[in-house]
């Protein structure tokens, strides 16, 4: 009699142990703490040159919802608001540079990465943009996880304003579009303010190969 | 202090992993295998890693055939198909490759510094690690991915390996989610698969390790995060780093189901 209601009371407590004993998902504070561990531990004998680049900024770390979760109001209007701070001009005031240069700086995937410990060679890092950007219409070894931008000039025109558009979205195009895929070529100076300029004329002047028909 | 004691055996019923439906040979070993064979350059690798695999090498002079992958000494039918996974000699959850290099150093006496300086060969110098885990997985051809959380450590991990994959960071501000979020995104000429869709996932993980002829050379998961890394222009992924067996045991998890068929054949 007493062996059986042992049972009962064992069988009863059961789940309410079985839910304290087993192991299970941590909690979202706890993933993140383990995470954050798991990439300074991986970064911890790398230069100091270097290892900065995997310590996020608040706007990386509002930007970094799991399952690409919405961000709140609140988020974005903050990310948006940081980005803004970010935008720096160039010290000629001259938004629109060379677009020759940026026709070269739009196709050059290179510089900034670093492999053994050493960084690319390139003098001067480039663009990026075909990567992802569809530009001039008769290259076709062009990305697409960012929009199409051909005719981006042609359809906008190539005013002061869209000028000052186009640098900023480039800069920091955060300030537009929160946690967009966009890098922040500029605000996180992979890009000079020069360099930024050369790429604005290659998008909006009517003579360049972006633009043409 | 019976309830107790049947209290803990409770725990120790519902924790044990059930067993089953795990290593379901639907796919009449190695069917898949038997096609790509043909002319799948990878096949290379596993021969190559087979013979490696059982000879004594070493200062040990030891061959790896009592290596534990997670089924026992010398079983890897099946093995690769549960990794990233728990071992309780290391207390650690380790991949394909950090288990293999437990073995080469503890087996065999290899120094873990000088099999990571080797790991990625190339024409001039092959891998033995490339061609070892090449064979291994190979071990678990048309059996499906069944990577299993029942130990905290593979739970957490897992989670982390969840987290980093939608961790923005460097000059890029790039997480693994931005290439491998979207159907039919590509970087250049460069398809990436999405990686949030269940069926992309399981094709991608079931394919690695795999011969690229980009690299005219088989290449592991440890290769393609660290180029994904390279990319991102962040420092260099150390090898066999906890980080990197998190994002795999994230990406593996995610990928359960599929059909194992290595060495895939990819650009």
């Amino acid at each position: 009699m007493r062996k059986s209601n042992w049972l009962a009371v064992s069988v009863s407590f059961a789940p309410m142990l079985v839910v304290a004993g087993c192991a299970s998902f941590p909690d979202e504070a706890t993933t993140r703490q383990q995470g954050e561990k798991l990439v300074s531990e991986a970064y911890s004998r790398t230069s100091p040159a270097f290892s900065g680049r995997v310590v996020q900024d608040e706007s990386q770390r509002i930007c970094s919802k799991i399952g690409a979760a919405k961000l709140s109001q609140q988020e974005a209007a903050e990310v948006v608001r940081l980005a803004r701070a970010s935008i720096k001009y160039p010290a000629s005031g001259k938004l629109a540079g060379d677009w020759k240069v940026g026709a070269k700086l739009a196709y050059d995937g290179q510089g900034g990465r670093i492999l053994g410990g050493k960084l690319e060679t390139s003098k001067v890092n480039g663009g990026l943009c075909s990567n992802c950007h569809a530009l001039d219409p008769k290259e076709f070894n062009v990305g697409n996880i960012g929009p199409s931008l051909t005719g981006y000039g042609a359809q906008r025109g190539n005013s002061e304003a869209v000028a000052k558009l186009t640098y900023e979205r480039i800069y920091d195009g955060w300030a537009f579009a929160p946690c967009s895929n966009m890098p922040r070529l500029g605000a996180n100076g992979h890009l000079t303010p020069e360099q930024i300029t050369d790429l604005v004329a290659y998008l909006i002047d009517p003579q360049s190969p972006a633009n043409r028909r | 202090m019976p309830t107790t004691r049947a209290g803990i055996a409770a725990i120790a019923l519902a924790c044990l992993a059930w067993p089953g439906a795990a290593y379901t040979q639907s796919d009449s070993l190695g069917v898949g295998r038997k096609m790509l064979a043909e002319d799948n350059p990878g096949e290379l690798w596993v021969e190559r890693g087979k013979r490696v695999f059982a000879e004594p090498r070493g200062p040990k002079r030891a061959s790896l055939e009592q290596c534990d992958f997670g089924l026992g000494p010398g079983k890897l039918e099946g093995a690769y198909a549960a990794l990233p996974r728990y071992f309780s000699d290391t207390d650690k959850v380790q991949d394909l490759e950090s288990r293999l290099v437990t073995c080469m150093v503890n087996l065999q006496g290899f120094k873990s510094e000088d099999l990571a300086k080797t790991a990625m060969g190339n024409l001039d110098q092959m891998s033995d690690m490339e061609a070892l885990a090449a064979y291994i997985a190979s071990r678990s051809n048309g059996m499906k991915m069944n990577v299993r959380l029942s130990h905290q450590k593979e739970y957490d991990l897992y989670k982390a390996g969840e987290y980093i994959f939608f961790r923005r960071n460097g000059p890029t501000d790039f997480a693994c989610v931005t290439c491998h979020g979207d159907n039919g995104k590509r970087i250049r000429l460069q398809d990436l698969p999405n990686m949030m869709d269940p069926k992309q996932m399981q094709e991608t993980v079931s394919t690695w390790p795999a011969y690229l002829g980009t690299q005219s050379n088989l290449r592991t998961m440890q290769w393609r995060l660290k180029i994904c890394y390279w990319q991102m222009r962040l420092p260099d992924l150390p090898y066999l780093s906890d980080l990197s067996i998190a994002i795999t045991s994230y990406l593996n998890y995610q990928g359960n189901g599929a059909v194992i068929q290595v060495p895939g054949v990819k650009r």
